[in-house]
């Protein structure tokens, strides 16, 4: 398989005050178009700061990230930005839904940086509704969704652009059991069906263990790489 | 346009700091409207002699002091002079001290040639000159004490010792006098004993580049009278006359700007507080594509209009206010012919999209700049 996203020797220092924290120590790794990738390791061992340079909101100290064949840790933040609309997805732990928006409109927002007319966008935000199982919920508020739901809208607005990469942090880490298996039952669906690659950060092992491939991160390294360890 | 939603929403996401906040702009913009407009109103008034071709005569001792009618005939003699009148103040009131409004006694039949901007029907001049005890009224005075031609008034004098005995034979219309009553000079004279003294005499000149030398020359002429004169032009008698009541245009001009920055001041907390409650979800914004300056126009459009909707309530509230109540009779003749004029309401919209600007500029952009990772990490 080629790779989509390529990250190589990447290193990022954060500056706090007067001293510089080490995160990432020189990590290399190819990830695969089609790929479901999940990140674990220990707090503050870097992996969400990994996943961060991939989605492109952060960038290295130094090192190389290059996604699609682009080599996005030298883009300017407008560039980084209009990359991103195009092709990133995003899911967060805490779904991150505007409050005042309903779900149909949340899932819009992303297409509003777009050309595409209203009645254009109407029909991409039902199709990505309609895969996630919400589209009878689409004119309600986060509020009044459960927590599961917002997460299925989360997904929706994820790939309602049909990025070429979605990225989630934690996507299952607020979530009961049950709606957490729903959840990864979506995204296993998303990378098998809809071949979406996607890179997910995770505790849970149970989550990881419904990615294709684990690395384990520890002290800004990368120390093991599983591969292939996806089920259904 | 696409974002007009997402604008509208978050304007109203806490609906009663909105609310509250759009209502402290509108109680703040109405007060400085009104401000404005009381200066116009005075602006106006001080203004009313601008190209009238008339200077006015009084003593130089002051205003209250009386000339003799012998200067008159002096005056008349200048080339340049078309026409004179006399004009006395007599500080009168209507029934009670509430009542206020500004009456003379004039010159009756130089209403044609030297206060000819007062329209007068010719019917009801005549009948005004006929009658030693006529009155002219302006037609809002008629409206706010509800007269009628042919109504007999009393005033109640208070600089001279006598209350005129009026019957009204006549209204006029002006551009800007709308509260004045005028009586026959006569019965001026006759009510002060027949001294042959007036308070000051109005020229009308024939070329107005002629004003500043012709006041020159009639002070002059009177120098060293037993009367000396100070001869201004309408304009800088209006405005003298309003210097009387101090230096209202910068006190008025000191009250709004302190309202204005303590509104800004206020505006600018609750915008900060909006901002910093939605910093995740600009983060998130930001995240999905939403680029700096995108963030900054819609936090921006968003502060702006939630001041200008505050400022429209306030100034346009005004507006509709004082076009339906009569302040002239509010203020007791204080405020004549008075509203809100289009600049005005113009200048306190500009105003309100400025306090706007100025109080959410920091926080719009502080929360445009916000780095994504760090906007993410409080929840993430």
């Amino acid at each position: 398989m080629t790779a989509l996203v390529e990250i190589d020797n990447v290193r990022k220092v954060y500056k706090r005050d007067a001293f510089e924290v080490p995160v990432l120590n020189g990590v290399t790794v190819d990830v695969p178009q089609g790929d479901f990738l999940a990140l674990m390791g220990p707090s503050g061992s870097g992996k969400t700061t990994l996943l961060n340079l991939i989605a492109g909101i952060d960038r290295p100290t130094g090192g190389r990230i290059s996604v699609d064949g682009k080599e996005i840790s030298r883009f300017s933040e407008t560039q980084l930005a209009s990359w991103r609309s195009r092709h990133v997805g995003f899911i967060f732990q805490m779904y991150n839904l505007i409050p005042v928006l309903n779900a149909f409109e949340n899932v819009e927002l992303p297409l509003l940086l777009t050309k595409l007319s209203k009645k254009e966008r109407r029909e991409h935000v039902q199709a990505a509704l309609g895969i996630v199982g919400l589209g009878d919920r689409s004119l309600h508020y986060p509020r009044q969704l459960s927590g599961g739901q917002e997460q299925r809208v989360a997904i929706a607005r994820a790939i309602v652009t049909d990025p070429t990469l979605l990225v989630a942090d934690e996507p299952t880490g607020d979530l009961d059991a049950k709606n957490a298996e729903e959840t990864l039952d979506l995204l296993y669906r998303l990378n098998g069906e809809f071949k979406k690659t996607i890179v997910m950060v995770t505790h849970d092992p149970k989550a990881a263990q419904r990615a294709k491939r684990t690395l384990h991160l520890e002290k800004g390294r990368l120390v093991e790489n599983v591969g292939m360890a996806a089920s259904a | 346009m696409k974002f007009a939603k997402l604008i509208r929403r978050n304007l109203f996401r806490n609906k009663l700091r909105a609310i509250l906040t759009m209502l402290l702009l509108a109680v703040i913009f109405f007060f400085v409207a009104t401000l404005l407009a009381i200066l116009d109103n005075f602006e106006e008034f001080s203004n009313s002699g601008a190209g009238s071709n008339r200077i006015v005569v009084q003593s130089a001792i002051s205003l209250a002091t009386l000339l003799p009618y012998s200067h008159e005939q002096k005056i008349r003699q200048l080339p340049g002079v078309v026409d004179t009148g006399k004009l006395q103040w007599i500080g009168a009131y209507y029934k009670e001290k509430s009542n206020f409004f500004a009456n003379f006694a004039i010159d009756g039949e130089k209403m044609t040639s030297v206060w000819d901007d007062y329209k007068i029907d010719p019917k009801q001049r005549a009948d005004f000159l006929a009658d030693r005890r006529g009155a002219l009224v302006a037609e809002a005075l008629m409206k706010r004490f509800g007269w009628k031609v042919g109504d007999r008034i009393t005033l109640k004098g208070q600089i001279f010792p006598f209350d005129p005995e009026l019957t009204i034979r006549g209204t006029f219309i002006h551009p800007v006098d709308t509260g004045s009553l005028f009586f026959p000079m006569e019965y001026f004279q006759q009510a002060i004993g027949d001294r042959a003294e007036v308070g000051t005499f109005w020229v009308k000149v024939k070329d107005p580049k002629q004003m500043a030398a012709l006041s020159q020359q009639i002070d002059a002429m009177f120098k060293n009278s037993d009367y000396p004169t100070e001869t201004f032009t309408e304009k800088e008698f209006q405005q003298n006359f309003m210097s009387m009541m101090g230096n209202v245009k910068l006190l008025f001009t000191a009250v709004s700007s302190c309202a204005i920055f303590m509104v800004i001041l206020l505006a600018a907390i609750t915008m900060s507080m909006s901002a910093r409650e939605r910093v995740t979800e600009i983060a998130v914004l930001k995240a999905i594509g939403f680029e700096q300056r995108l963030v900054l126009t819609l936090m921006l459009t968003e502060f702006v209009l939630l001041t200008i909707i505050g400022g429209a309530l306030g100034c346009f509230g005004a507006h509709y206010l004082y076009a339906f109540v009569d302040m002239g009779k509010v203020t007791q003749g204080f405020l004549q012919n008075f509203g809100i004029h289009t600049k005005t309401l113009l200048v306190c919209m500009i105003t309100s999209a400025g306090v706007g600007l100025i109080a959410g500029g920091l926080p719009a952009l502080r929360a445009s700049n916000l780095r994504v990772v760090d906007g993410l990490r409080r929840v993430v």
